[in-house]
């Protein structure tokens, strides 16, 4: 596994070696299209995001609020395949080999993947986030076997401290830290709570720890990325992506997460 | 292997099928209920108490009927039909909430969540949330809110909130995937009574163990009336909770056990709800189980005349019994359900639901295989009350 973690090991370490905190951004692959999160990959890169999660899309997203499941029905709208997302990612890497990539999505349209996932590290996937398995499982436990992949595991405020080492010793890459209790894009960013139990997660991993879900502003940001070693930045992403999505000017976008970088590195 | 009735396993896995494939955040309230719910298990008391409200507030045991004109109609084995149509509120679901509203209370949950398709779990919980006094919220698609209206009014009369799902195609799939998320938000006060043997574990597993009453007085009653366990036992299946209640004390016995879909327009159309005839395994709400699917792993619309059996998936321990060949699984479509459905209201003075008239136009491709002297079972799951609408639109005649 060592030789091709590297790519997001090594992004993450640096970070951490240089005293900076990491910034991932989410959009869902094929919203509008695939030209335009190409376009929007590279862009997000250039204002400073230091990790890219690209959402594949499912017909029925349990965890995700409504601004992220409209994304996904209009990516299904657009026909968009796991397929055609691992090509896209080729296309990224002609010109990026430096940001990780990590896909996020649900088990089934992996499983009806499985064996072309098998050498997706080969071809510029760095991870996977399966939001519906149980955060103890590997990966080849769940029918992916692919052994040279990330896999990146939640821990939520309800997750039970006790659970919590299972979680991390069949996790690799970093641990997500929910913010919330409830859906992407909940209003109810729970910031008391994420200090306390960030401090619990360390003391059974080593792993860099993300702090995401419901993240809108800088200030959020700034003081979750204090506790923690980066944040997610989601559904207000992929709703100013929506917003854009006629004129496809994404500048807004990009000094918005410029801003977002600047706050959590200040 | 283990014993049929022995599973699921600890991890909630029937062969197979099954497990805990869900958002991280609702696995603490899923070992929470698994904790609670084997611990009340074996709780005399606990059960004394769900057998209680069973007798006084459902009216079980509901009868084993013998059904002389539509066994004549047939002319083959002896058809009885065992009466869950009779129950408080009009289905079996009943037998599940009335258990589930319990351990809600045992685990201390002010609010009450529910999914439901054709509105009969809808009702169901509505009415032992109602009873307890406590906060209730119905997840339904806006397409069943049309189709199955006078069930949303009688949930609403119960004093429930309707919350209409209008993503997908605004069916129970829907409607599922929108209580789960209403769960996830609310995890800590609220109990999500989900509506068959469908979902994560230990769902399934409950949800047959409170409808198992069903099979348990069969056993009693088969006995009693013919001296025997019956040859055959016919039951619908969308999730599978009526059956599985009635398969489940039976499954170590010398007895066929046959599960029917909806074949909707036809198999061969793909316009179905039949995942076990025309599905392949996946995972879905919380569970592995066969699923509608196409090759990119999305899942597929379904379609069937009842909303009740609309659903692209099934519950696990179908796909196990399936797989294992312990019981068998047919579609009947539309056409011959509503034959079915007129054909036993003019036989035997019974409206069964569209659902449970399922099983009875199976009836038609079974009663072949068996002697004169044989008897089967057909699991009357609900009435046909609600369907009425339907059931004049597609004979042409309006009600209003
Ligand atoms: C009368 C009736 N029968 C059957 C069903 C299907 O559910 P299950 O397969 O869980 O029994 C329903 C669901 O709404 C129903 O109302």
């Amino acid at each position: 596994m060592e030789s091709l973690l590297i790519r997001l090991e090594l992004k993450l370490n640096t970070l951490k070696a240089n005293a900076r905190k990491a910034l991932v951004a989410y959009l869902v692959a094929g919203d509008p299209d695939l030209e335009s999160t190409l376009e929007l990959m590279h862009g997000f890169v250039s204002a400073g995001v230091d990790v890219i999660e690209v959402g594949v899309p499912f017909t029925d997203p349990i965890a995700e609020g409504p601004i992220i499941q409209s994304a996904h029905d209009r990516s299904l709208k657009k026909k968009i395949t796991l397929k055609k997302i691992i090509l896209l990612v080729e296309e990224f890497r002609k010109k990026d080999s430096n940001t990780p990539i990590i896909l996020m999505g649900y088990l089934n349209t992996f499983l009806a993947y499985a064996e072309e996932l098998n050498n997706i590290h080969n071809r510029g996937v760095d991870a996977l986030l399966i939001v519906d398995i149980p955060g103890e499982s590997n990966l080849n436990e769940v029918g992916i076997y692919n052994k040279s992949i990330a896999s990146i595991s939640l821990v939520s405020p309800t997750t039970s401290l006790s659970r919590v080492d299972g979680i991390c010793k069949s996790s690799s890459g970093f641990i997500y830290y929910v913010t919330l209790r409830g859906v992407t894009g909940s209003e109810d960013l729970d910031i008391k709570d994420a200090k306390q139990n960030i401090e619990n997660i360390r003391t059974k991993t080593i792993l860099p720890i993300m702090a995401g879900f419901g993240i809108k502003t800088s200030k959020d940001a700034a003081y979750l990325s204090e506790v923690s070693d980066g944040v997610v930045i989601g559904s207000s992403l992929v709703e100013m992506i929506h917003r854009a999505s006629d004129k496809k000017d994404y500048k807004y976008i990009y000094n918005y997460l410029n801003e977002i970088s600047e706050a959590i590195n200040k | 292997m283990d014993k049929f009735k022995d599973l699921p396993d600890s991890d909630g896995f029937f062969g197979d099928y099954g497990g805990k494939f869900v958002p991280e955040t609702l696995m603490y309230a899923l070992q929470e209920l698994e904790d609670t719910y084997s611990k009340l298990k074996d709780n005399n008391e606990f059960f004394a108490n769900v057998d209680k409200d069973l007798k006084q507030f459902v009216g079980r045991p509901s009868p084993l009927y013998f059904a002389k004109r539509l066994t004549k109609y047939h002319g083959g084995p002896k058809i009885w039909l065992k009466r869950e149509d009779l129950n408080h509120t009009g289905a079996h679901k009943i037998n599940n909430t009335v258990g589930q509203i319990l351990l809600a209370k045992a685990m201390g949950k002010k609010r009450i969540i529910a999914e439901t398709g054709a509105g009969q779990h809808g009702v169901a919980t509505a009415a032992v949330a109602a009873r307890l006094g406590l906060e209730c919220h119905i997840y339904m698609g806006a397409n069943d809110i049309q189709r199955q209206s006078l069930n949303v009014y009688r949930i609403k009369l119960l004093g429930a909130t309707v919350h209409a799902v209008k993503s997908g195609a605004a069916i129970l799939k829907d409607a599922l995937n929108e209580a789960l998320r209403d769960w996830v938000t609310n995890i800590e006060d609220t109990y999500y009574i989900i509506g068959s043997v469908t979902g994560p574990h230990p769902y399934p597993m409950i949800v047959r163990d409170f409808n198992a009453v069903v099979g348990r007085e069969l056993k009693e009653q088969s006995i009693e009336l013919f001296n025997k366990f019956p040859d055959a036992i016919i039951a619908c299946v969308g999730g599978g909770s009526n059956a599985m209640g009635v398969f489940y004390p039976f499954l170590e016995e010398d007895v066929k056990l046959v599960g029917v879909e909806a074949a909707g327009s036809g198999i061969k159309t793909g316009k179905h709800a039949a995942p076990l005839n025309d599905g392949k395994p996946g995972v879905l709400h919380g569970a592995k189980s066969y699923l509608m699917q196409n090759d990119e792993g999305q899942v597929i619309d379904t379609q069937s005349i009842s909303a009740g059996l609309d659903y692209p998936g099934v519950g696990p321990e179908h796909s196990h019994l399936k797989d294992s060949r312990r019981a068998t699984y047919i579609a009947v479509d539309d056409v011959e359900v509503l034959k079915a459905f007129h054909n036993v209201t003019r036989l035997e003075g019974i409206m069964p639901a569209l659902e449970s008239a399922h099983a009875f136009a199976a009836l038609e491709h079974l009663v072949k295989d068996f002697s004169k002297n044989a008897n089967l079972v057909v699991n009357v799951s609900g009435r046909g009350d609600k369907d009425i609408n339907i059931v004049a639109t597609m004979g042409g005649i309006s009600l209003d």
